[in-house]
């Protein structure tokens, strides 16, 4: 008997134990009718060639692994960042367990989120009065400000108008006839994630600006001196919205974040569960029209945003997941030509202070092959920063990005001789990218918790940077964003690259002449 | 004194009772109405626990039921092994779904195994506006290309593909036919039928039952077939559950010859209508298909509850009773053999858990099946409740499981349970990860009872003795105490 | 003047493109510049405009192309007699994939890129009746403002009428949809104009106009051409005129339909003769039991 109370054996040690071990080759010698084990071999060596590489991006109607999720959890995301606002998903129930479960899994945080739970009868007759009573509901139980209702592919299908489904429960008496309810279409099976955020952050704007779906005066622009700052769909959100809140504190910049999850995506353990924290105040969301402009930290997630704010009369600018030195001084250069304030001394020291640190540590970089897939802002940010450090991207990849995309990347590649062999990959997923890794030997990859199944079957190490990431904790705490954030990402780079070198170092007379104490 | 404390059996079945009346409140009459005949007080000698069930959530109430599809793919056929399971429809599905059940398994993944991988068809405008089937054949033949070594595919339906009227049998038959009787299986569980995941492993099942059985009527067993051939029925091996239950089975003189659907295989799948008797764990979800080999193959089922030495012995005897004397002493032996092991983390556990009470809401056969093992080690459960229960499991769970006076709450929602914790101040809550930091915040030690919180197995013996560990790790942490701020506590606290 | 959004609803076989694209046409007569959505998977709403037998769909393309972010308006959208605009949504064969989704992916579509600018006129051209969501897609706020519904003095047309008329009020209190009238295409059935105006007064519209049977028009479809082209001097065409022309003065007075029960119905139906009252004794026997 391998258990003990004194040292209590959970899954890493028990089935390694020898009665489980026979069990379990019996199990498969005797029931499984396994393949033989030269044919798996065969296969397996066979899927890391080209020959299988070439079949593979031939697939034409197969996603095997894709590295991104569906419209709604991006308005949930965006719901998430307003004041008291309750995400509202109308449609099947299934989805709204998912999105928390997703957001819960990557955050360590609660999710709260509501569906309309239409079941059969609704997708025949419509969901109409699951809106009505789902309003009603959610409104007397959870109390919000407000509520953001967005969609799942099953309200799409059926084809339910949100505007007029609102305006009736309303009249109904659900919610207040005053009580703010954006809402944006979401369709599963256009886009992805990063389209939910675009339309429901637009739905948000729309409601305060355009005149609440006809209630209210459309706003009059008024130009004040403050600047919007849109963050996108952002995994660190965390982190990197208070590095970005401190950097325009820093600046004397007078700003309106608009949707700020930062709060409730990290709230304390004091005895207390904050269902709400935080969050762009709904007063703001509204004043945000006057703004003399907006900034978005990801283009790719602001496609429809964006144009509708430069519309109203605001200038606006759209970067790409900025990280590192020159993306930063961009960033920072452009908040303060927008503002007209001066930077900072201490921003400049923190500039050079990453730059101190990329000269103490670069010579384990350069040259150094990456592959890199996640959203495509996130792809643009880290291959450019993976260039600034001496790195070699070899292969990015963004199952949510296009054409556009894919040739903003060549132009990037294109800029650098770092660049010089890369190539972009629109709408791939990780499948194709394990061929590549197979074929094109990076020397390390850089993805989120899925790329350890990757890694695994390509022994070459990960990098986690990305969405969702499961499997370690807190790094959404930490920014990416801002000359602190690009240090962040150095050192997780850098750690990584360490922890290699020693664990391919470390047999003892065989390769242990490498092992060094000082690097 | 905190109501937690309350022993007197009257007072606390007021208490509940004032509770729920409390929380009914809120809610807007109609919704006051229907969430009313959820929740109660259990009271002893009644034959369920007085709770409506397997009944539509409302709306807007946040609920922590998931859908069909969640039955079907997440449950039931995931982990089937050596299939690749298709998720039809738009990404989102099957990408939350992705390898989060922690269903363990063997195998090379992506070469002859694919649990741990995300199949799907990726619907596109284009696919729901012109009908998915061309694209759900051409993604059949892509998997015989690059997957060779797969022994099979399902097809499992989301929303869409129900609403827009794809016919997914008709592709796959012709498919099955082209690929030389391949098992191809489609699985009518588009999220939005029935009320739960519970609808999911009734398709599901049926679906075993229409597409695996019938295929197989007059194939002979691979292996030769013996007395005691058994098969474990709905364990999912979530942190190898399976494995240690199936040790003791096989200690005791059983065979195994298949595991639903936990490290399975579709082989295993095909053999179970061999078994002598069929051992269910999961009740809830594999009933179905227990019934059905019952009434079509004679094989007898019976349930049993590997949670906790009280249960085990129970369920080892119970087994035994159904074959000779050779396995009842088989059991008997087991029963011996494990009694030092058991003993040894009742004495090391027990002084620090004893006396603690525990509010479970899972999913499943947990609700009511892991109560045996908090008992074992001095522990109370006072409040529990099924995401997805039908009355029977309301049943069984009044009959041999909750004390008098227990709150019960079925498909609880989140402004309730949150309420309900709140007042019953419990020692531990163990639910899910929607529910997980909720309590955590408030300061109320928790364990996830779906993932058991990445760790595991709490199957067997071996799993008792993590399930103590974990519980005493969850509740006893100095992270409690730390909660509250210092300088904000009054002088009594 | 502001964009004027109408649609052309009714049941199927009613001649409701032919007599739209003839109202159209005479619109464009008018100096009116237009667009017409079709939003039939047919695609015939266009075809006498543009002399083809169908155009492109926006759903076809963009199955073509990938996605309908892949399209462009340039490849949709045809020009036709009078510099009318022509799209058709298109749509699934029968008996697969969604329909109605396609309308309202397509009518997204050409809003966000731009196809309603410098325009008078939008005529989304409906399939039959409201059978989901998405063939509700243009009475839905800030879509169509007035409705019109083709019919005839068939049992079946009238309807069909009615029900598009419950379609409209459900949307007509949160939106700001409104009946137009009622379009009478002849079939020269039994006090076809009766009927019709009849039907109107209880909906609580007008019969805008009656359109009297020609065999012209069938004439004019040969050749796939609207009556207004091929014979502009005809009777006919004037008929079309003063249609297009009522439609033209009937901006901002479309109404709140008020459908009538199924009993009303087939009671109006019965008053004037179209249905026989049923004599309940003899439901539910077969013919060798009234035989007796």
């Amino acid at each position: 008997m391998p258990q003990n109370a004194d040292q209590v054996l959970d899954h890493f040690e028990l089935f390694r134990q020898p009665e489980y071990k026979d069990m379990l080759a019996k199990k498969k010698a005797e029931f499984e009718q396994p393949v033989e084990a030269e044919e798996v071999a065969r296969v397996r060596e066979w899927a890391k060639t080209e020959e299988y590489k070439d079949l593979n991006f031939s697939r034409e109607a197969l996603t095997v692994n894709p590295a991104k999720a569906c419209q709604p959890l991006g308005a949930v995301f965006v719901a998430a960042g307003f004041e008291k606002t309750l995400p509202f998903v109308h449609g099947s129930q299934g989805c709204v367990a998912y999105y928390r479960s997703h957001f819960t899994r990557h955050f360590k945080e609660p999710t709260s989120c509501v569906s309309s739970s239409m079941t059969e009868d609704a997708a025949v007759f419509g969901g109409l009065n699951n809106m009505v009573d789902g309003l009603a509901n959610a409104y007397n139980l959870y109390q919000p400000k407000m509520i953001a209702v967005s969609t799942t592919c099953m309200a799409e299908v059926i084809g339910d108008d949100l505007n007029a489904f609102i305006k009736t429960a309303k009249e109904k008496g659900s919610v207040p006839q005053e009580f703010d309810v954006t809402f944006a279409h979401t369709p599963a099976f256009v886009g992805s994630h990063i389209t939910g955020y675009d339309n429901a952050m637009k739905g948000v704007l729309e409601h305060f600006w355009d005149g609440k779906a006809k209630t209210a005066e459309p706003l009059k622009r008024k130009a004040n001196k403050k600047i919007n700052f849109l963050g996108g769909f952002d995994g660190y959100t965390v982190g990197n919205n208070r590095e970005i809140k401190r950097i325009f504190d820093m600046m004397n910049v007078q700003y309106t974040m608009l949707c700020d999850p930062s709060e409730v995506w990290d709230t304390p353990t004091d005895g207390e569960f904050r269902m709400y924290d935080g969050g762009t105040t709904l007063e703001d969301a509204a004043n945000a029209i006057h703004a003399k402009a907006t900034i978005s930290m990801q283009q790719y997630c602001t496609e429809k945003t964006l144009p509708f704010i430069e519309a109203h009369g605001q200038e606006v600018k759209a970067f790409n997941h900025p990280v590192g030195v020159e993306a930063t001084d961009e960033f920072i250069m452009e908040v303060a030509r927008l503002t007209g304030v001066e930077i900072p001394e201490e921003l400049a020291k923190e500039r050079g202070r990453l730059v101190d640190a990329i000269a103490d540590s670069n010579a384990h970089i350069h040259g150094k092959k990456f592959a890199i897939y996640g959203d495509p802002d996130l792809c643009y940010g880290l291959a450019k920063f993976v260039m600034e450090l001496g790195g070699e991207p070899v292969v990015v990849l963004a199952t949510n990005g296009g054409k556009a995309w894919a040739a903003k990347m060549q132009e990037l590649f294109d800029s650098s001789p770092f660049g010089a062999n890369c190539k972009a990959y629109p709408g791939k997923d990780l499948w194709h990218m394990r061929s590549l890794l197979f074929t094109e030997k990076p020397d390390f990859l850089i993805g989120n918790t899925y790329g350890k199944y990757l890694e695994r079957d390509t022994g070459i190490p990960l990098i986690r940077i990305g969405f969702p990431i499961f499997d370690r904790h807190h790094k959404h705490r930490y920014p990416v964003w801002g000359y602190q954030g690009g240090l962040n990402v150095l050192v997780t780079i850098l750690d990584r690259i360490f922890e290699h070198m020693d664990a391919t170092t470390n047999v003892p007379a065989s390769t242990d002449y490498s092992y060094d104490i000082i690097r | 004194m905190s109501v937690s404390e309350t022993t007197d059996v009257a007072a606390v079945k007021e208490r509940n009772r004032a509770l729920i009346q409390e929380v009914l409140e809120v809610y807007p009459e109609k919704s006051k109405k229907r969430r009313a005949k959820h929740l109660n007080v259990h009271e002893e000698g009644n034959s369920d626990c007085g709770v409506k069930s397997n009944i539509k959530s409302i709306p807007g109430v946040m609920t922590i039921r998931g859908c069909a599809y969640a039955g079907s793919k997440g449950v039931v056929w995931g982990p089937i092994k050596d299939m690749i399971h298709i998720s039809h429809g738009p990404v989102g599905c099957g990408q939350y779904s992705w390898a989060a059940r922690r269903n363990y398994y063997i195998g090379t993944t992506g070469i002859d195994t694919f649990v741990t991988m995300q199949f799907t068809s990726d619907f596109q405008e284009k696919d729901i506006v012109f009908g998915g089937d061309k694209k759900l054949a051409k993604i059949m033949d892509e998997i015989q290309l690059l997957f060779p070594l797969n022994k099979g595919i399902t097809v499992q339906s989301e929303c869409p593909i129900g609403l827009i009227g794809d016919d997914i049998e008709a592709v796959s038959k012709s498919k099955s036919k082209e690929y030389d009787g391949k098992t191809i299986v489609p699985v009518r569980c588009e999220g939005f039928r029935g009320v739960s995941q519970s609808l999911g492993h009734h398709i599901a099942n049926d679906a075993v039952r229409d597409w695996v059985f019938d295929k197989q009527d007059d194939k002979p067993a691979a292996f030769e077939p013996t007395p005691y051939d058994v098969a474990i029925i709905g364990d999912y091996n979530i942190g190898g559950d399976a494995w240690s239950s199936r040790i003791l089975l096989e200690e005791m003189g059983l065979r195994v010859i298949a595991q639903w659907s936990g490290d399975g295989s579709i082989a295993e799948l095909e053999a179970t209508p061999k078994a002598k008797l069929n051992v269910l764990h999961c009740y809830r979800s594999m009933n179905y298909i227990s019934r059905h080999m019952e009434e079509k193959y004679g094989i007898p089922w019976v349930e049993y509850n590997f949670f906790g030495p009280s249960k085990i012995e129970e369920s080892l005897r119970k087994i035994a009773s159904h074959f000779d004397d050779k396995i009842k002493e088989g059991a008997e032996a087991v029963i011996a053999k494990y009694k030092v092991l058991t003993d040894a983390v009742i004495a090391k556990y027990k002084p620090r858990l004893e006396g603690k009470k525990v509010m479970l809401y899972v999913g499943g056969l947990r609700p009511r099946h892991v109560i045996g093992a908090y008992e074992d080690l001095g522990m109370e459960v006072v409040g529990t409740g099924y995401e997805f229960g039908h009355n029977d499991d309301y049943q069984r769970t009044a009959q041999h499981y909750v004390k008098d006076g227990t709150l019960i709450y079925d498909d609880v929602t989140g402004y309730e349970f949150e309420k309900f914790v709140e007042k019953v101040q419990p020692d531990l809550v163990g639910s899910g990860i929607k529910e997980k930091y909720v309590f955590q915040k408030m300061g109320v030690p928790f364990r996830q009872m779906h993932s058991w919180d990445y760790s595991g197995p709490y199957h067997g013996y071996d799993g008792f003795a993590i399930f103590a560990r974990d519980m005493d790790m969850a509740i006893n942490s100095p992270v409690w105490k730390m909660a509250p701020t210092p300088w904000k506590q009054g002088p009594e606290d | 003047m502001s964009l004027r959004q109408i649609a052309f609803y009714g049941k199927g076989g009613i001649g409701k493109s032919t007599t739209s694209q003839n109202t159209l046409a005479a619109l464009a007569d008018l100096g009116q510049r237009i667009l017409i959505v079709g939003c039939d998977p047919k695609a015939d709403s266009t075809r006498l405009m543009l002399h083809a037998k169908a155009q492109d769909t926006i759903l076809s393309l963009a199955a073509e192309a990938g996605s309908v972010e892949d399209l462009e308006l340039e490849d949709v959208m045809k020009i036709g007699y009078k510099d009318i605009r022509c799209v058709e949504s298109g749509g699934p064969e029968p008996g697969v994939g969604c329909a109605g989704r396609g309308v309202i992916t397509s009518i997204n579509f050409l809003e966000e890129n731009g196809a309603y600018d410098d325009i008078d006129y939008v005529s989304y051209d409906v399939l039959g009746d409201v059978v989901c969501g998405g063939f509700a897609m243009p009475i839905r706020e800030n879509k169509a403002q007035e409705i019109y519904i083709v019919m005839s003095g068939e049992m079946m047309a009238m309807y069909a009428a009615n029900n598009i008329s419950k379609g409209i009020l459900k949307y007509a209190n949160s939106g700001g949809v409104r009946l137009g009238g009622l379009i009478c295409n002849e079939r020269q059935t039994d006090k076809e104009l009766e009927l019709a105006e009849n039907l109107a007064k209880k909906l609580g519209t007008e019969l805008i106009h009656f359109v009297p049977r020609d065999n012209i028009v069938q004439h004019a479809e040969l050749r796939r051409m609207t009556v207004i082209e091929y014979a502009p001097d005809s009777n006919q065409a004037n008929e079309y005129r003063q249609l297009a022309q009522k439609i033209h003065d009937n901006a901002g007075k479309g109404i709140i339909p008020t459908p009538i029960s199924m009993d009303e119905l087939e009671d109006m139906l019965m008053e004037h003769g179209i249905m026989k009252a049923i004599d309940e004794t003899q439901v539910g026997l077969t013919a060798e039991q009234l035989a007796v």
